[in-house]
């Protein structure tokens, strides 16, 4: 058995001192990554790249991948316990995960974002081990046109999110699409809508205006409201009213086609683990028998995207590692750490070093592992920050969102942007429109325009619908923009 | 016991203080502090790598560590302005690349090359152009062969006016070929293209394709044959006379003490003939190519005249217009006037007062007004076959109109109330946060963060002090740890104290 021979040689390159160490360390690194808003995991893997430097390779990496594997899980700590998705792909997290903190809940919702997230990283893991070339040529299949179809597939999943209104929840995703807009055009050296204000020229930052969203924009509302006050004397959380594992247990087959969704879309170069967890979102609220029940605490709601989130991360490395290319931010900036230690990512690599590639899966799995304990241990701190008045935290969360805004490019002008988008994520909620929507809008607009100019450029409009590919993605768009209507209805009939 | 405990918090605070800003007095001996190295892209990247190798090797020869600091964005422009708002004291270096001629040429920025004294150029890489083995391209000549064919051939690559677009560009005139060149935005996406044969040429560095399969390089556009790709032609010796390479070295603002350029020119004579740095040449894929001021600044004066040329060929020059500001400012208070006296009149004959729904409404239309506006303003380069820039902006504009549109006669008969909503507090916060972050930049985040915490939760009306003092105070040290020491991310000092 080839693959048994390579995990012993894998086995044989990790067990030792320094990558566990590293694999500890990246965990823990991660977890705060995850958790403190605007440290993204490709920051946060940033960040701790010189550090690795001085590693050997197999350390270095198992460090890296760590950090990765465990700020996807962090960010959703923060998303549930605060409203402010700690990374980019906790944002369908808050949809039910707050909703369950606000019910005195959170502990609900955190343990089955940990136990999700823990599986969906396992499930990665083995289908990254087992899959990579037959997933290589699907990562490699994706053209221009598909990654449209992809865009506009992600897009129709506005009709779940809206809520109450979804005339509402469309307008919100215009604004995101519209804004997104503005800075580079997508084939020209031009900026486009900056109005001469040279921060703008590159366009708006993604991280700064979803901390404005969802903290800021969440903390003016629950002001307005007094919520500040009111909460105060509920926020007592009861830390015996845990989670019957037979409740868990219903998730298991959600969470598992949960993960092999975000593994799937995580190993198509570009496409993300963010756009993974709206679409696992949108799936298990489809699929569920209680869809009314979605953006009011629902646990199904809190396990399939962050299953999905940590599934990406296996199926991002599998065009880093078979092909060479990286699939996500973080994952371009592990190709640096390759070429760094004299090692070149893609298909020499498989051959070359067995060792190390397999090295770093065991790693991820046992990552995994030790993120659930941590996790488990972490529950109990973030429980007594909820539980915190909403006076000491709020200030704290404000400055924070700051920090977060000001260093992903150390500029002021983002922090900004940041306020701009908590004004308008305040003005938002006042009238009950969905904020999600315009953050969906930001993720996809430039996907949707960049492959649909390019896929112009390249042919024709026709080519959309001759493409299986394509043509397979926007049929799904359509049956999942119009599901849940045809579903309401026949309810309504019924 | 927590009357104790903020004692010690605060203590701790000053502590902090003292050890940030005591330690800031210069020395009078050139380099008195670290120097910094300012990249404009993200960490991992071409330019990055080189800089971080290079202060990795300075250590062996310099007092002062050379520090690398990312600030990404705007193709360079964002690197170049923070250097040129900084002092000119010898304590900022920028890493350059040749990409930065284009950049300011087609931004038509207010950074000029002119701003900057080029202190060195450390490396040159070759730009060279790669074909998927498919095709069985072996030579320029097989490539050329093949242009002359009915169909148009496609070059890719990465970015549109990017050097590897003016390479095309240069190598289409040299060669005679006549192709059409297709942006993938980015390298990887060019390179995945590359992969599934979609073109007949990628232009880009000989790095690019390493450790990848199914890919040739047929050329590279260098004077000799790189040592580490012994197989590689050159152009030259196919007998044509094409030679562009990426060049990447150091800058410093225009203005710096003598010693500071000769201090720095030094090391970097030391780094490039140390050993680690012929290793690193090598794994790169690059020639080391040492120029000091003189020499790099000559070449540089050479490169824009060529650039500029190249530029204007592939039209991206030409079509940029100038936006002014007043009109444009003009144009939106104008447009939002319009628009809410039309709400307010298309009430007047349903109901009396405009509900909040309508309010929303009535802003959305307003702002994609002002961004149609602007669509028109566009202009696309003749000779080019790209698609319309307005073509989706417009396509959103007249959704989200239409959508506001019906929402404004949807909720004609809402009325505004909400019950206990009480903006004013939020006002305050909103207030709190400009003033916060004007005077954090200027006497920095460890004065300004303990005020703005301990003011927003006196405002939440929170009144026990000994918590309010551990909570604000608290925080900053927790994360000053955070950030400085355990993610090396420095929290700003304030311009006043640098």
């Amino acid at each position: 058995m080839g693959i048994l021979n390579d995990l012993w040689l894998g086995l044989q390159e990790f067990g030792h001192f320094l990558p566990i160490m590293m694999m500890f360390i990246g965990v823990i690194v991660g977890i705060m990554v995850g958790v403190l808003p605007g440290l993204s995991p490709s920051i946060g893997v940033a960040l701790m790249l010189p550090v690795t430097y001085g590693l050997d390779p197999i350390s270095a990496l198992v460090l890296l991948v760590s950090v990765y594997l465990a700020s996807n899980y962090g960010g959703s700590i923060t998303a549930i316990a605060i409203n402010t998705p700690g990374t980019p792909g906790a944002v369908a997290t808050t949809f039910d995960g707050y909703e369950l903190t606000k019910q005195g809940k959170p502990l609900h919702a955190l343990i089955t974002s940990l136990t999700a997230s823990t599986i969906g990283g396992l499930v990665g893991t083995i289908i990254l081990i087992l899959f990579s070339v037959p997933l290589a040529s699907l990562a490699l299949s994706f053209e221009s046109y598909e990654y449209f179809a992809l865009g506009v597939f992600g897009l129709t999943i506005i009709s779940s999110l809206a809520g109450k209104s979804p005339l509402k929840g469309f307008i919100s995703s215009g604004i995101g699409l519209l804004l997104i807009t503005v800075g580079f055009d997508t084939q020209l050296p031009f900026s486009r809508f900056s109005m001469g204000i040279p921060d703008l020229a590159d366009g708006i930052e993604f991280i700064p205006a979803l901390i404005g969203l969802f903290a800021l924009g969440e903390i003016f509302f629950s002001i307005e409201k007094g919520d500040d006050k009111k909460v105060e004397k509920a926020a007592k959380v009861d830390l015996s009213n845990t989670l019957p594992l037979k409740q868990l247990f219903k998730l298991k087959t959600l969470i598992l086609k949960s993960s092999v969704i975000g593994t799937l879309v995580g190993c198509i170069p570009g496409a993300g683990g963010t756009i993974a967890t709206f679409i696992a979102y949108d799936n298990a609220k489809n699929s569920s028998k209680n869809p009314e029940k979605f953006g009011k605490g629902s646990l199904e709601g809190v396990a399939a995207p962050e299953a999905a989130n940590n599934g990406s991360v296996g199926g991002a490395l599998v065009p880093l590692l078979t092909l060479g290319i990286p699939g996500s931010a973080s994952t371009a900036v592990l190709i640096g750490a390759l070429m760094i230690h004299k090692l070149n990512p893609g298909p020499e690599l498989f051959n070359k070093e067995p060792g190390l590639v397999y090295g770093i899966f065991i790693s991820l799995f046992f990552a995994n592992i030790f993120m659930f304990f941590v996790g488990l241990a972490g529950n109990k701190l973030w429980i007594k920050i909820i539980a915190a008045p909403k006076s000491l935290l709020y200030p704290l969360i404000l400055a924070l969102s700051f920090i977060g805004s000001y260093f992903i490019q150390n500029s002021v002008f983002d922090v900004g942007i940041c306020i701009a988008f908590g004004i308008l994520g305040w003005l938002l909620k006042r009238g009950d429109f969905p904020t999600a929507p315009v953050i969906l809008g930001l993720i996809l607009g430039k996907m949707i325009e960049e492959n649909l100019r390019l896929s112009l450029i390249k042919g024709d409009w026709i080519d959309f619908f001759t493409r299986p590919g394509s043509l397979i993605i926007l049929i799904l768009a359509l049956v999942s923009f119009f599901l849940p209507h045809i579903k309401r209805k026949l309810k309504k009939n019924n | 016991m927590k009357n104790y405990f903020a004692g010690i918090i605060l203590v701790i605070y000053f502590g902090l203080l003292g050890y940030l800003y005591l330690g800031l007095g210069h020395g009078d001996a050139y380099p008195a502090k670290p120097i910094t190295i300012i990249v404009h892209s993200k960490p991992g990247s071409a330019i990055d790598y080189m800089a971080r190798k290079v202060s990795e090797i300075a250590r062996k020869y310099s007092k002062a560590p050379f520090v690398v600091e990312n600030r990404s964005g705007t193709q360079g422009l964002v690197a170049m302005k923070h250097v040129l708002d900084n002092k000119a004291d010898g304590y900022t270096l920028l890493g350059v690349t040749k990409s930065f001629l284009s950049t300011v040429m087609v931004n038509k920025s207010k950074v000029k090359l002119d701003d900057f004294l080029f202190v060195a150029n450390m490396v040159s890489d070759p730009e060279a152009i790669i074909s998927n083995e498919n095709r069985g391209f072996n030579s320029i000549e097989d490539i050329i062969v093949d242009s002359k064919q009915e169909q148009k051939q496609v070059w890719i690559g990465p970015g549109t006016g990017s050097r590897d677009h003016l390479m095309a560009i240069k190598s289409w005139e040299v060669l005679g070929i006549d192709a059409s060149w297709i942006d993938y935005k980015s390298g990887p996406q060019s390179i995945l293209a590359l992969l599934r044969d979609e073109s007949a040429v990628y232009v880009g560095n000989p790095a690019d394709i390493k450790g990848k399969t199914g890919l040739k390089i047929i050329s590279i556009a260098s004077d000799n044959r790189l040592s580490s790709l012994p197989d590689i032609p050159t152009f030259k010796e196919q007998g044509y006379d094409l030679s562009e390479s990426m060049w990447r070295g150091f800058a410093f603002k225009k203005g710096v003490p003598d010693e500071a350029v000769e201090y720095v020119t030094k090391i970097l004579q030391e780094v490039v003939v140390d050993e680690e740095w012929k290793t690193y040449c090598d794994e790169t894929n690059v020639f080391s190519n040492f120029e000091k001021h003189l020499e790099f600044t000559q070449r540089i004066e050479q490169e824009v005249e060529e650039t500029n040329y190249y530029l204007n060929k592939a039209g991206l020059l030409a079509t940029y217009q100038e936006q002014g500001q007043i009109p444009i400012l003009f144009m939106f208070i104008l447009i939002i006037s319009i628009v809410f006296l039309l709400i307010l009149a298309f009430n007047k004959f349903i109901i009396k007062k405009i509900n909040y729904d309508q309010i929303i409404a009535g802003g959305i239309i307003s702002i994609s007004l002002f961004f149609y506006y602007q669509t028109i303003l566009f202009s696309i380069p003749e000779n080019s076959d790209v698609t319309n820039p307005a073509l989706i902006p417009r396509i959103w504009i007249i959704v989200l109109l239409l959508l506001s549109i019906f929402l404004i006669f949807k909720s004609r008969n809402k009325s505004y109330e909400h019950p206990n909503f009480m903006p004013g507090r939020v006002v305050i916060i909103i207030a709190f946060l400009i003033v916060y972050l004007i005077s954090m930049q200027w006497i920095g985040y460890f004065f300004t963060t303990p005020v703005f915490i301990l003011s927003t939760t006196y405002l939440l009306l929170y009144r026990k002090p000994a918590f309010m003092i551990i909570n604000a105070f608290g925080f900053v040290i927790f994360s000053y740890f955070i950030f400085n020491k355990l993610l090396h991310i420095d929290l700003p000092l304030g311009w006043l104290f640098i």
